[in-house]
């Protein structure tokens, strides 16, 4: 069993329109909500895959009961900690005719210390069943890197690959006290880890040296829409597929791509081959207007449009 | 034949032998839940504790919910008494130990049994003692109409 971690969840409410006029009154042609946050998308990634996964984070609110109910459809199971308020939505305003896409983020909710000793009671329970745990998102006001990194010692007490998939301020203060599986840092504000651009092709290989230093086994780096620099301590792999077309919602499509190669790592061992699964996930999900992707056998076949290669 | 695993609710809602009572009454609120399962440190099932649990807990044994005029008759000072004990309790104080549990191969049939004859209305189901979701009346209900049969 895989279980995967969003302190901060949030309804994904997509709105479509041709053009928005700033200033005046704009409808939307159609909409769609779904559950989303980092590791709700890994967790709905890895279930039309076909693991077993367990969603966990923090819940409340008269819309829990429809997002709990969407992951559950999809064949996520799901274990949240209940608090009393609202969770945030997170808008995605996509203007197909300028073919662009603008979101706009809510801070989300407050947690209580209380509410912080329940939830990881409730996760230490799920430890002795999982394999692996992804923790990924933002961190909701109350809580601190500090208990994301008590968290990793707990899975890493209980011999529990652990996989961060966390901005580079969250992920500093985890590194080097914990033992790391994967280490996959959002860099969707910055495009820089420890200061080193990734769209520069000399700079991955810096940052992919740090953050392995620093304790993880297996560093993933992104540098384009759908490019990935993949670094072990031995070997090191790249590889890019095309996302073509127009009005391409690349909501998830990061995560896809992780879910993907955490579903063929785990089985096959092999960097190379999980890389390029990985990539036709993700291509899978750019295609589906959901943050997950459609299905395995889309992204077994999208991922033979994958070039990959290894490059030391 | 149905089975468990076709109308099962995988969620792992659950509290600890040593979580508070009042933690519960908060948790059964915010979900509009009347009963949860109660697991030890390793997810297994131990028990089970719900609404009526923790009503019958602050309530002297003579008074019956079935007669809940009675309540008037209490003494407010014993009701003060007993909340007070109350909100230092734990789950292990008034859980049910007894509880039934099934698996996800279990038959409809079987839930149906259960539901209808020992008057349950939320079943905790278990994967090597561990739990893995929960099966209900409502679930139940809907598997039972969309098939036109258990069979």
């Amino acid at each position: 069993m895989i279980v995967t971690i969003t302190l901060n969840p949030a309804f994904d409410h997509l709105l479509f329109l041709p053009e928005i006029s700033l200033g005046k009154l704009n409808r939307a042609i159609s909409t769609l909500r779904m559950p989303g946050g980092k590791g709700i998308n890994v967790a709905s990634s890895l279930a039309v895959l076909g693991e077993e996964v367990v969603t966990t984070g923090f819940l409340g609110g008269q819309g829990s009961r429809t997002f709990e109910g969407s992951l559950r459809k999809i064949g996520v199971t799901t274990s949240f900690t209940y608090i009393d308020q609202e969770i945030r939505t997170d808008f995605y305003i996509i203007e197909e005719k300028e073919n662009r896409q603008s979101l706009l983020i809510e801070e989300g909710v407050s947690i209580e210390r209380r509410y912080l000793n329940s939830f990881k009671a409730n996760f230490e329970r799920l430890l002795p069943s999982a394999k692996l745990v992804e923790i990924g998102g933002s961190l909701p006001k109350g809580t601190t890197p500090d208990f994301i990194k008590e968290l990793i010692l707990s899975a890493n007490k209980k011999k529990v690959k652990v996989v961060l998939n966390l901005r580079e301020s969250i992920l500093k203060e985890c590194l080097d006290s914990a033992s790391l599986f994967i280490v996959c840092p959002d860099v969707r504000e910055t495009c820089c880890v420890f200061g080193e651009d990734l769209r520069n092709s000399a700079s991955r290989p810096k940052a992919a040296q740090e953050l392995l230093n620093k304790g993880a086994e297996i560093v993933i780096l992104k540098y384009g829409d759908l490019g990935y620099f993949v670094a072990k301590k031995d070997e090191v792999w790249e590889g890019e597929v095309e996302v073509g077309g127009s009005n391409v919602i690349m909501l998830g499509v990061r995560d896809g791509l992780l879910a993907g190669f955490i579903h063929n790592y785990i089985k096959t061992n092999n960097i190379g081959e999980a890389l390029k699964f990985g990539l036709g996930a993700a291509l899978s999900t750019s295609r589906s207007k959901m943050n997950y992707l459609n299905s395995k056998e889309q992204a077994e076949e999208l991922c033979l449009m994958a070039n990959v290669r290894k490059i030391a | 034949m149905k089975k468990v695993k076709d109308f099962i609710t995988r969620d792992l809602t659950s509290v600890m032998e040593d979580t508070p009572l009042k933690e519960v009454a908060e948790l059964l609120s915010l979900r509009e839940l009347i009963g949860i399962p109660v697991v030890n440190r390793e997810n297994e099932v131990t028990g089970w504790i719900s609404e009526t649990d923790i009503i019958a807990s602050i309530f002297p044994e003579k008074v019956k919910i079935e007669n809940p005029d009675m309540i008037h008759l209490m003494n407010l000072s014993q009701v003060v008494k007993k909340l007070t004990q109350v909100g230092q309790a734990m789950v292990r104080d008034y859980m049910i130990r007894n509880v039934y549990r099934v698996k996800e191969d279990t038959p409809a049939s079987d839930v149906v049994e259960l539901m209808l004859h020992k008057d349950f209305k939320r079943v905790p189901v278990v994967r090597d003692k561990r739990l893995v979701g929960v099966v209900d009346r409502s679930s139940l209900s809907r598997i039972l109409l969309e098939e036109g049969s258990i069979d």
